[in-house]
C-alpha cells in the first residue's frame, strides 16, 4: 500500500487553504489530522485529502449557504481567473476517451452559466465576489456556484412583475431576456436548457428555491420549488 | 476577405472578451470595400459561446447584413450557438457551403 504522510503544510498547499484554516478544521471536526503518538504536529493521508477535495457539491452548498471556506483551487475570483481554469478543463475533456467532439459543448453549458454569474453581479455582489468552479474529469462531476444576488433578483430590475424564484428561473431559462437591459443580452441559459435537452449531459440548477434537474435520457424542462432557499445560483454538471 | 476566429483565442467564451474582440477588429473592418464579403472562419475554434458570439457576431450582422457570410463548421458549440443567435436576432445567418460539403450531401 502507497500510503503517503503529509504535512500539514503539504496539505495546505494541496488544497489551497491555510495552515490555519487547516487547524481550525481538525478543531472543529471538519477534517481530522493525525498526531503522532506524544507529539502536537498534525499530519494527513493523501488519501484523505484526495477524498476530501472530491465532494465539490457539499463545498460549493456548505459555501453559498453558510459562507463556509473551502479549498482555494476552487476558487476563481474574478472572470480572468475563470476563463484560465476553463480552457484547462477543456484540455482535460477532450482527451477524455469518446468526448473527442461532445467536450466544447460540455465547456459551452459550465462556460456559460459561469460567465452568467460574472455578467449579472459585476459591482454588485453582496460579499465575496467570484465563484466556485470545480470538476472532476473522471467522474464527469463539474460544479459551479456564486454568492451573488441570484436570478430572481436579477432578472427583477427588468421585470418587476416577477415574485417567486421558480418563475424568475422559468424565464432565465425560456425568454430572451436580460438582467442587463437595454443591453442586448440573455441568450446564455437558454442555450444551456437546448444543449442539455439534446445530449448526454445532466444539470441540476438551483437559486433560491427553485430547482432544475434535467436527467437521463427522456428530459423536460421543469422548474420545480425545492425545500432550501440559497444564495445566489449553483450548478452542478455530469456527462 | 475572410476572418479566422481562432485569431482571437481557441475558447471564445466571455461577453467582455467578445465585446473586446469586436472593438479590436474595427480598424480592419474599415478595410472591407463596399462590394466584398466578410467571411467569418471557424475552424480551429474548440468553445465558442453564444455570449461572446453575441458581442461579435451580431453586431456584424447588423452592420454588414448579407455581406457577412459563415463558413460550415463540424465544432458542435460553433452549431449550437449559431442556431440560438438566430432565434434570438429573429434573422438568419447567411452560410457559405464549400465544393465539398456539396459533394458529401450529393453522396449521401
Amino acid at each position: 500500500m502507497d500510503e503517503r504522510l503529509l504535512k500539514i503544510s503539504e496539505a495546505a498547499e494541496i488544497l489551497g487553504v491555510s495552515i490555519d484554516t487547516l487547524r481550525r478544521w481538525d478543531e472543529s471536526g471538519k477534517l481530522t489530522a493525525i498526531k503522532k503518538e506524544g507529539g502536537t504536529h498534525r499530519y494527513y493521508w493523501e488519501k484523505d485529502i484526495e477524498i476530501f477535495a472530491s465532494d465539490l457539491f457539499k463545498f460549493a452548498s456548505d459555501w453559498i449557504k453558510e459562507g463556509a471556506e473551502f479549498p482555494g483551487t476552487f476558487y476563481c475570483p474574478t472572470s480572468a481567473v475563470f476563463q484560465a481554469r476553463l480552457v484547462k478543463m477543456e484540455r482535460m475533456i477532450m482527451e477524455k476517451p469518446g468526448f473527442e467532439k461532445l467536450y466544447s459543448l460540455i465547456v459551452l453549458v459550465a462556460g456559460e452559466i459561469g460567465d452568467n454569474s460574472f455578467a449579472h453581479n459585476l459591482g454588485k455582489w453582496p460579499d465575496t465576489p467570484g465563484i466556485f468552479f470545480g470538476y472532476d474529469i473522471q467522474k464527469g462531476t463539474i460544479v459551479l456556484a456564486d454568492r451573488g444576488l441570484g436570478i430572481l433578483e436579477t432578472l427583477r430590475r427588468v421585470r418587476p412583475d416577477l415574485s417567486t424564484h421558480v418563475k424568475a428561473v422559468e424565464v432565465a431559462f425560456t425568454e430572451f431576456i436580460s438582467g442587463r437591459a437595454p443591453e442586448k443580452r440573455g441568450n446564455g441559459l437558454k442555450l444551456v436548457r437546448e444543449v442539455v435537452l439534446t445530449q448526454p449531459i445532466d444539470l441540476f440548477f438551483v437559486s433560491g428555491d427553485a430547482e432544475v434537474y434535467l436527467k437521463g435520457a427522456n428530459k423536460s424542462f421543469q422548474v420545480t420549488r425545492g425545500p432550501n432557499v440559497i444564495r445566489g445560483c449553483m450548478a452542478k454538471i455530469n456527462f | 476577405m475572410k476572418l479566422k476566429l481562432e485569431k482571437f483565442g481557441t475558447t471564445l467564451m466571455s461577453r467582455e472578451l467578445g465585446s473586446e474582440a469586436f472593438k479590436a477588429f474595427q480598424p480592419t473592418l474599415l478595410e472591407l470595400y463596399p462590394s466584398d464579403e466578410l467571411e467569418i472562419d471557424f475552424s480551429g475554434v474548440l468553445t465558442l459561446s453564444s455570449s461572446w458570439a453575441d458581442e461579435f457576431l451580431s453586431p456584424l450582422l447588423e452592420k454588414l447584413a448579407e455581406r457577412l457570410v459563415l463558413l460550415p463548421s463540424d465544432n458542435l458549440s460553433v452549431q449550437a450557438t449559431l442556431k440560438i443567435l438566430q432565434e434570438a436576432n429573429k434573422r438568419p445567418f447567411k452560410f457559405r457551403f464549400t465544393p465539398l460539403d456539396i459533394a458529401n450531401d450529393l453522396t449521401g
